[in-house]
């Protein structure tokens, strides 16, 4: 596989998209929560559940990364797969930030935007 | 390994044996004599400044601990007056945090990083010297300022208003935040040449998924430095500007706000508790990949949590303030993102267990000492979860059960590791084995002392003992476990004088190490005890992420690179293929010469606004001095 092949692979996108969606959901549902109590609810599920999704897309194009490429060399002990290494990685990482932004999803809807 | 041919230079490829070793040494050595080791860049050099200097700071920063709990022993004691009690917690709080945690962090990294990596000296090898010459005029400052009554009092954190000029017109506070600037600008710069050694001058070979465990943790570490430091320097700046020119960033009366101190501050200040621990993960990997005997288990899973921890530790800071009065719902997102960043720290101490369960462990002291850390740090990491919930932080906030908590985790996250490691590499740094049986009564004392000494302070918390007084009436029902307390923390004490007492005896009379004492695997232990200034006579060639147990007898070696001038060699990110040959910096004096201006510049700001326009000049100067041609074969690269 050529160099541009793997890089429109985009193995590391469960790498920086799970970060990022987190880091999303948590700033926005927090400005949210300054400005409103009566909406926040709803806007900050609809958020959180979009930002779930596109955490979720990075693991999706990691491992359809690792199962284009970069399986061959996850079964190397001794290393050498950095792209599949990478990919794996951005497999777990989406599906943990997922799983942190799952929740603060789920603080938000038992806790009350209105308290002070 | 191609490269570009240079008419009648002498490469190491011409060289062999004791002739290349010779000549290596005659370029690379640091200079003899006083002035040669001022102008010392070399990363071992200062490597063993910092680790000095940082444990130097940890005695002072101990003493400390021992007179709040001498202090602290009885009620209604008078050992300190309320004061010099409010100075001594600021000063233990902010030597450790500043001066110790760290600094010995990244001095460990600076000594190791660029031997794990198979590189002959580190990237920036002057800004790695002004770093240090920064980072011990610093603490120097905070420390003559102690000696001189103008010691910081306001906690190591100095919340406003307290720290603002009306309620504490004295210098104190400003001597606290210009510390904080002095040692961050250290840390910055060792996070700068950490990161750019890692991704550029790993040995050919050493892919992404070959860097030793312990090198991914202060690459993450180092990534956490960068995005938490300038926080704290822009807090810190601000709160001297306000003092000095009243600026009023926290002065509500004018538009400002006290709590974005609080943001600022822990926007820097949670981040840093994981730039402490991040390291400590990093050597029980290390630790226990060797003693155990088996590489660990879960190599990418355990840098999955590097990564998801390193994220994860800039979205806590919250928690640090849910009795400020912010938003519930504010509250309870940070206190889920608290409690799941027990999720990769559990998915490590898993990888860990298991390390141990399907190795063949052989149980000497730098084990134990990780051994200690697992409990300890468990344990800290339980009480963890319990502060992260909003209902029982109101309650325990501002009590000893938080200081319990957190010098669980701190020192069983980092300072077990730290000693642990101070075991392993000694041997490597100094050339000789540090005293078993010593190293067994060391560590014990350190971990019974340790527990008598903060885990009765869980209790005391619970039955309300608050933070930071400097005394306490007989009627509160405090003194038998407050003296319990202190009988622990002198047992403590002790395991680190004991510590002390095995360094300075092995220095002389210790076991001769060898190359590789502990049959480890990285590629620190493929030279020599302690190792030549050029650290490798070739550059090594990795083909596994465990080379030693690989390649043990005949490890393959790249060769081209200059005997007749500093060179490093430059490698891809990713793969790490070899690209160009880059030189590194000859040994210099303006390191330090810009680091006495900055000090200057930095001490007379505190002062006088005009600091800022007389002190300029001289810091230009030296910087001019410091990259002026020099003529010399490293310009006409």
């Amino acid at each position: 596989m050529t160099e541009a092949e793997h890089s429109r692979l985009l193995y590391w996108a469960g790498v920086a998209l799970g970060p990022l969606a987190w880091g999303i959901n948590l700033q926005g549902v927090y400005v949210f929560a300054h400005f409103s109590c009566e909406t926040t609810k709803t806007s900050g599920t609809i958020l959180s559940v979009l930002l779930v999704i596109v955490a979720l897309a990075g693991t999706a194009i990691s491992a359809r990364a690792v199962r284009r490429s970069a399986g061959a060399e996850w079964a190397e002990v001794q290393g050498g797969g950095p792209r599949t290494f990478m990919a794996w990685v951005g497999v777990g990482s989406g599906v943990l930030f997922a799983l942190v932004i799952a929740n603060q999803l789920a603080a938000s809807l038992m806790i009350s935007p209105c308290l002070r | 390994m191609s490269m570009a041919a240079e008419p009648r230079e002498l490469r190491d490829d011409v060289l062999n044996g004791l002739q290349l070793s010779t000549q290596l040494e005659r370029v690379w050595r640091t200079p003899s004599g006083f002035l040669g080791a001022l102008m010392s860049v070399d990363h071992k050099v200062v490597g063993r400044r910092y680790i000095v200097t940082a444990f130097v700071f940890l005695l002072l920063g101990g003493i400390l601990a021992v007179l709040m709990r001498i202090q602290l022993a009885g009620p209604e004691k008078t050992f300190l007056s309320a004061d010099k009690y409010n100075q001594v917690f600021t000063m233990h709080g902010s030597t450790m945090m500043f001066l110790f945690a760290v600094p010995v962090m990244e001095a460990f990294a600076v000594y190791l990083v660029p031997l794990m990596v198979g590189t002959r000296n580190i990237a920036f090898p002057r800004l790695n010297a002004f770093s240090y010459w920064m980072f011990l005029f610093g603490g120097c400052f905070l420390w003559i300022s102690f000696a001189l009554n103008v010691g910081p009092d306001v906690g190591w954190f100095a919340y406003v208003p307290l720290s603002s000029l009306q309620y504490t017109p004295t210098k104190r506070p400003d001597v606290w935040a210009q510390m904080i600037t002095f040692t961050e600008v250290a840390a910055l710069a060792v996070s700068v040449e950490i990161i750019v050694t890692v991704f550029k001058q790993r040995a050919p070979g050493m892919t992404l998924d070959r860097i030793p465990l312990f090198v991914w943790a202060m690459l993450v570490t180092s990534f956490l430095v960068m995005f938490a430091m300038p926080s704290i320097m822009v807090a810190s700046t601000s709160l001297i500007l306000d003092r000095l020119v009243n600026t009023r960033f926290y002065d509500s009366s004018s538009g400002g706000h006290p709590l974005l101190w609080q943001h600022l501050f822990w926007f820097f200040g949670h981040p840093e508790v994981y730039i402490i621990f991040i390291p400590g993960t990093g050597m029980v990997s290390a630790i226990l990949a060797t003693f155990a005997r088996r590489p660990v288990v879960g190599y990418p899973v355990v840098i999955l949590s590097l990564i998801a921890t390193g994220f994860l530790s800039f979205g806590l800071w919250v928690h640090h303030m849910f009795v400020t009065g912010l938003p519930q719902l504010g509250a309870g997102l940070f206190t889920a993102s608290s409690m799941l960043i027990a999720v990769p720290s559990g998915l490590q101490i898993f990888c860990w267990l298991a390390t141990l369960w399907d190795g063949r462990p052989v149980y000497r002291t730098p084990l134990l000492f990780v051994i200690g850390f697992v409990v300890i740090f468990v344990l800290g990491g339980l009480s963890g979860v319990m502060v992260a919930s909003v209902p029982i932080d109101t309650q325990v906030h501002d009590t000893y059960f938080v200081v319990a908590h957190f010098h669980y985790v701190l020192i069983g996250g980092a300072v077990f590791p730290l000693i642990g490691a101070v075991y392993y590499w000694f041997p490597k740094i100094a050339g000789r084995m540090l005293s078993e049986r010593l190293g067994r009564w060391n560590f014990w004392l350190a971990f019974i002392g340790f527990n008598v000494a903060f885990f009765p302070m869980h209790i005391l918390g619970l039955i309300g003992m608050p933070r930071r007084v400097y005394t306490y009436t007989a009627d509160m029902d405090w003194a038998h476990l407050n003296l319990l307390s202190s009988g622990g923390a002198l047992i403590f004490a002790l395991s680190f004088a004991l510590l002390l007492v095995n360094v300075i005896y092995s220095l002389r009379k210790g076991e001769l190490a060898g190359d590789n004492p502990w049959n480890a695997s990285t590629l620190e232990w493929a030279t020599a005890s302690p190792p030549p200034p050029q650290n490798f006579d070739r550059i090594p060639v990795v083909k596994h992420r465990d080379p030693l147990w690989a390649d043990n007898e005949s490890l393959p070696v790249v060769a081209g690179l200059s005997a007749e001038r500093r060179e490093v060699l430059l490698t891809s990110l990713a793969e790490a293929e070899p690209q160009i040959r880059e030189a590194s910096p000859e040994p210099s004096i303006w390191p330090l010469l810009t680091a006495i201006a900055t000090t200057v510049f930095f001490i007379g700001s505190i002062f006088t606004p005009w600091a800022v326009l007389w002190g300029t000049p001289p810091m230009a100067v030296a910087l001019i001095g410091w990259f002026w041609p020099t003529g010399s074969k490293e310009d006409e690269e």
